[in-house]
């Protein structure tokens, strides 16, 4: 056996609280460590080129990697193993930079953490072995789950690709919440005509399945091979897709949730959205007197919404500019927290109100009294720090956007994550803010956060783009991490046949233990630390390996 | 300063909804926002503000940011309290709180002095099967307009068959507007006081006259595993399950006051007033700023035992104002508090007060 100890100063981050040349001088005297040394960036083309020329020199058959948390760079150290024809399963990646480096200052007590923690990665790696990836035939089709401009556009795209889409829209109409919209700024084109072309040029695809009123009732499979039963009007559909794209967008904010703001309790106060179906029926006076309140439903710690929705600024500027433009003598006040019209144009937009008369007051309206001759909205503006009472023929909340209704029963559908507001949770949220832990499903739109038109537009298809990536070969390599029974062990007690979350390991009948159907392993470990008479493994992370690492961190103390 | 509570503190936008909504910004110096804007950064403040607060909770139950600024003032005032720079006669109500266990500083022993009023017996909590206890609170037990409430309410549940006890001359006050004037320090006694005579005596279930009394009971004496209900619920239930109904009529018509303890701060809106739908004749009416947007009477957090310069319009007023407006001739009120504080600039315009429970002892 000889091994390689690479260790990263990752510039100044790793280098400024851990002792980097101490570490590479203490895990020379290591027996099969062939060679050990410390590098400035070893993910540079210098640092990649010292660990090859390693490989090569000294005939390497274990690389340890002490760096960044191994989610980082993951692919790119196994390739210069793959590269020199040592099998990539053999690198071991210790993270001296996240789980060490950064937590504490003490530059003696990082030292000997890192010390130990590479300890450990080098008694595990002796067990390692080198392990074959699978390869799999994928579907190119996917799913897409919600139609509005955010399901569509991936399905646009996806279908413009080549590959089979399904698209399933719970409504009954495509379209989703922008099918609602007048005007959609910063284009002004009406909601319903944007909808219109996507809807058109969707419809008109051979390789494009549109269900309405429609909705997933089961899914099942694994990446490439997903088969999902679709409940619609005309009875059950199944097909098998490769991969999802999420896009069910948001609930609207409900302001009854807030009881000062009287909202549902007085037609003279209505939502952003209520102006946009029904404004033009509204019975004003000539010259009205109209407030437009800001971050109703956002950014309030009180009903469990403490985010900015971004979208309502801009609604609000809309609404504003809406009533001047209709109503010339109208007197309209904005009243804002903090004004966030941030997407191009945004500012200019703001400016553009100001100079049409909309006036702005800083301040959050604390309670809404209606009141026969008008409404009274009571609040503090901030910026003179008086309180006010003033009168208005129709007051304007400026609603955010809450996670989507169905949000929870399609999480646990697709096995994928929420936040803690309710929306899907992103794998990572810059570096893989389209994927979800589950590989193969995409998530896009407001369903991952609020998003505008336009971002919602982009989202899916960004996720559409990064599923096609995933299936255009037609097939995909799947980690070697899979459950193995020793039949010699196990005792058919079938404990892991609850424990799985894959449903990957079915009952053999005839010889009386547990199977693990490979294609559906997805390398947990549950069934692993559930088995009473370790029968399974983990390919990759079999016990040795891990009271070997255990024993590593151990030791030093 | 609490360190979760200078932490919030830090959060704040400065939004205003606080000072918005606040019964006192406005009309008087009060400016909660400029309060939380000024501890940030550690300024001075002027240390007749903080009293103004009539601890009506509406910015900490609205605070987009969960600052809780009536709790922060609760802090400044405890910092007062310290240094000994506040009201005498708030020193005075804290002193008799400490002596007597009532603010007033009446003689314990005169505690029970209600009960000689009644008919029947009412027994102490320890001899009754079911240990419910009636809780009194201090004004009710001896304040000569509001010591008729507890008689009331004790007819009331004897008419539907309810039993229930007292602790009498061992009630002790139960600390909601001590704590709430920054005395923290003899909130936490008065609390194992009480605390203690419940353990004692097995109390299972407690009947609290005054929504002030019942906020401290049930949110601020910890995990007591006792179940607090204001006597309002009590009476609803009995009326809905048809234990308990009116055969006499009151053609009058009422508005009713939300208590700022029993409505916006304990989510207690509709018992009051299916209570007041019970009786037959009665009209209820509705002031504008109802339920949760309620006008505070400024009566709670201290205010009740000492006056703030007066050159301001009280609250009590305009709501009495309000309440002729719509055609009330009775304001009906469900808090010692309220009742106290509405019924002066009532009396001055015609209108009249009552307790909910002197309503009802009419049509019983």
């Amino acid at each position: 056996m000889k091994i390689g100890v690479f260790i990263c100063h990752c510039g100044h981050n790793i280098k400024h609280t851990v002792d980097v040349e101490t570490l590479a001088e203490y895990f020379r005297k290591y027996p099969h460590v062939a060679v050990s040394d410390d590098y400035p960036f070893l993910c540079s083309e210098p640092g990649q080129n010292m660990i090859t020329d390693s490989i090569e020199q000294h005939g390497l058959d274990r690389v340890i990697v002490a760096s960044c948390a191994p989610s980082l760079h993951g692919e790119l150290f196994k390739d210069l193993l793959r590269k020199k024809g040592v099998n990539p399963f053999l690198l071991r990646r210790v993270s001296i930079r996240e789980h060490c480096s950064w937590v504490g200052d003490d530059v003696e007590e990082n030292t000997e953490k890192a010390k130990r923690l590479i300890l450990s990665g080098l008694y595990g790696s002796a067990h390692y072995v080198p392990l074959e990836e699978k390869q799999v035939e994928v579907n190119k089709s996917a799913l897409i789950l919600g139609g509005g401009v955010s399901g569509l556009s991936a399905a646009l795209f996806l279908s413009n690709m080549g590959m089979q889409v399904y698209l399933v829209e719970q409504a009954a109409e495509l379209g989703g919440r922008v099918r609602e919209l007048k005007s959609v700024w910063p284009s002004r084109k009406a909601g319903a005509d944007i909808i219109a072309g996507m809807e058109n040029e969707l419809r008109g695809r051979d390789n494009a399945a549109v269900f309405t009123s429609s909705k997933l009732s089961n899914f099942e499979g694994f990446f490439g091979n997903y088969q999902a039963t679709v409940a619609t009007p005309d009875g059950e559909e199944r097909f098998a897709v490769g991969g999802v794209v999420v896009a069910i967008g948001f609930e609207p904010f409900d302001p009854q949730i807030k009881p000062e703001l009287f909202y549902g309790r007085d037609p003279r106060i209505v939502t952003t959205l209520d102006l946009e179906r029904s404004g033009d029926g509204l019975k004003l006076p000539d010259n009205p007197r109209v407030a437009v309140l800001h971050c109703v439903g956002s950014r309030d710690e009180q009903i469990g919404r403490p985010y900015c929705s971004r979208i309502c600024c801009i609604n609000a500027l809309r609404a504003a500019e809406a009533v001047k433009e209709r109503f010339d003598g109208s007197y309209v006040e904005s009243f804002y927290m903090d004004m966030r019209a941030h997407p191009r144009g945004g500012e200019e937009f703001f400016e553009d109100t100001q100079e049409k008369g909309v006036l702005f007051t800083r301040g959050n309206i604390a309670e809404i009294v209606p009141e026969p001759q008008g409404i009274v909205v009571r609040g503090e503006d901030t910026l003179f720090g008086e309180v006010f009472e003033r009168e208005f023929d129709l007051v304007v909340l400026s609603i955010g956007m809450s996670a989507p209704a169905t949000g929870k029963e399609v999480a646990n559908l697709l096995k994928i994550s929420l936040d803690k507001d309710n929306f899907f949770l992103e794998a990572h949220i810059k570096l893989r803010p389209f994927d979800t832990a589950v590989k193969g499903i995409f998530i896009a739109g407001s369903c991952s956060g609020p998003k505008d038109v336009e971002e919602s537009i982009n989202h899916g298809r960004a996720s559409a783009l990064k599923l096609y990536g995933f299936l255009n070969l037609g097939y995909a390599f799947v980690d070697p991490f899979i459950s193995v029974v020793d039949p010699k062990r196990c005792s058919g007690c079938r404990v892991c046949e609850q424990a799985c979350v894959a449903r990957a390991i079915k009952f053999d009948e005839e010889k009386h233990i547990a199977h693990v159907e490979e294609a559906a392993c997805m390398g947990c470990g549950l069934c692993n630390a559930t088995c009473p008479s370790s029968a399974i493994s983990l390919r990759g992370y079999v016990d040795t390996v891990i009271a070997d690492e255990i024993s590593g961190l151990l030791e030093a103390m | 300063m609490p360190e979760q509570t200078a932490t919030r503190v830090l959060t704040c936008i400065q939004c205003g909804k606080c000072t918005g909504g606040c019964p006192e910004s406005g009309k008087t110096p009060f400016n909660v926002r400029m309060l939380m804007r000024k501890t940030q950064f550690k300024s001075d403040i002027e240390e007749s503000l903080p009293w103004y607060c009539t601890s009506c909770g509406a910015c900490t139950i609205r605070c987009p940011r969960d600052v809780k600024p009536s709790e922060v003032v609760i802090e400044l005032r405890a910092k007062l309290v310290e240094d000994g720079d506040i009201p005498l006669a708030l020193q005075k109500a804290l002193e008799n709180t400490f002596v007597q266990k009532n603010p007033w500083g009446r003689s314990r022993n005169k505690r029970a002095d209600w009960l000689e009023k009644l008919d029947f017996e009412v027994p102490h909590v320890s001899g009754t099967e079911s240990k419910r206890l009636l809780f009194v609170c201090c004004i009710q037990a001896y304040d000569p307009r509001c010591m008729v409430i507890p008689v009331n309410v004790a007819r009331l549940l004897k008419a539907g068959g309810m039993e229930f006890g007292v602790l009498g001359e061992e009630e002790a006050c139960c600390g909601n507007e001590i704590r709430r004037i920054g005395e923290s320090g003899l909130f936490e006694e008065l609390q194992e006081e009480n605390l203690g005579s419940f353990t004692e005596y097995g109390v299972q279930e407690i009947i609290a006259l005054s929504p002030h009394c019942m906020n401290a009971l049930k949110k601020e004496y910890g995990d007591t595993g006792i179940k607090v209900v204001h006597y309002t619920e009590v009476l609803a239930k009995m009326i809905a399950e048809g234990s308990l109904s009116f055969p006499g009529s009151f053609e009058k018509k009422v508005i009713y006051h939300d208590p700022c303890f029993l409505g916006k701060q304990n989510g207690i809106f509709d018992e009051p007033r299916a209570i007041l739908k019970a009786v037959p004749g009665l009209e209820l009416l509705e002031f504008s700023r109802s339920r949760e947007t309620s006008l505070c009477c400024e009566g709670g957090g201290g205010r009740m035992f000492f006056e703030v310069e007066s050159v301001y319009q009280r609250n009590a007023e305009v709501r009495v104002i309000d309440a002729g407006k719509r055609g009330a001739e009775i304001i009906a009120a469900a808090c010692p508090f309220c009742v106290m504080t509405l019924e002066d600039p009532a009396t001055e315009k015609g209108l009249v007060v009552k307790e909910l429970s002197e309503i009802l002892m009419e049509v019983l």
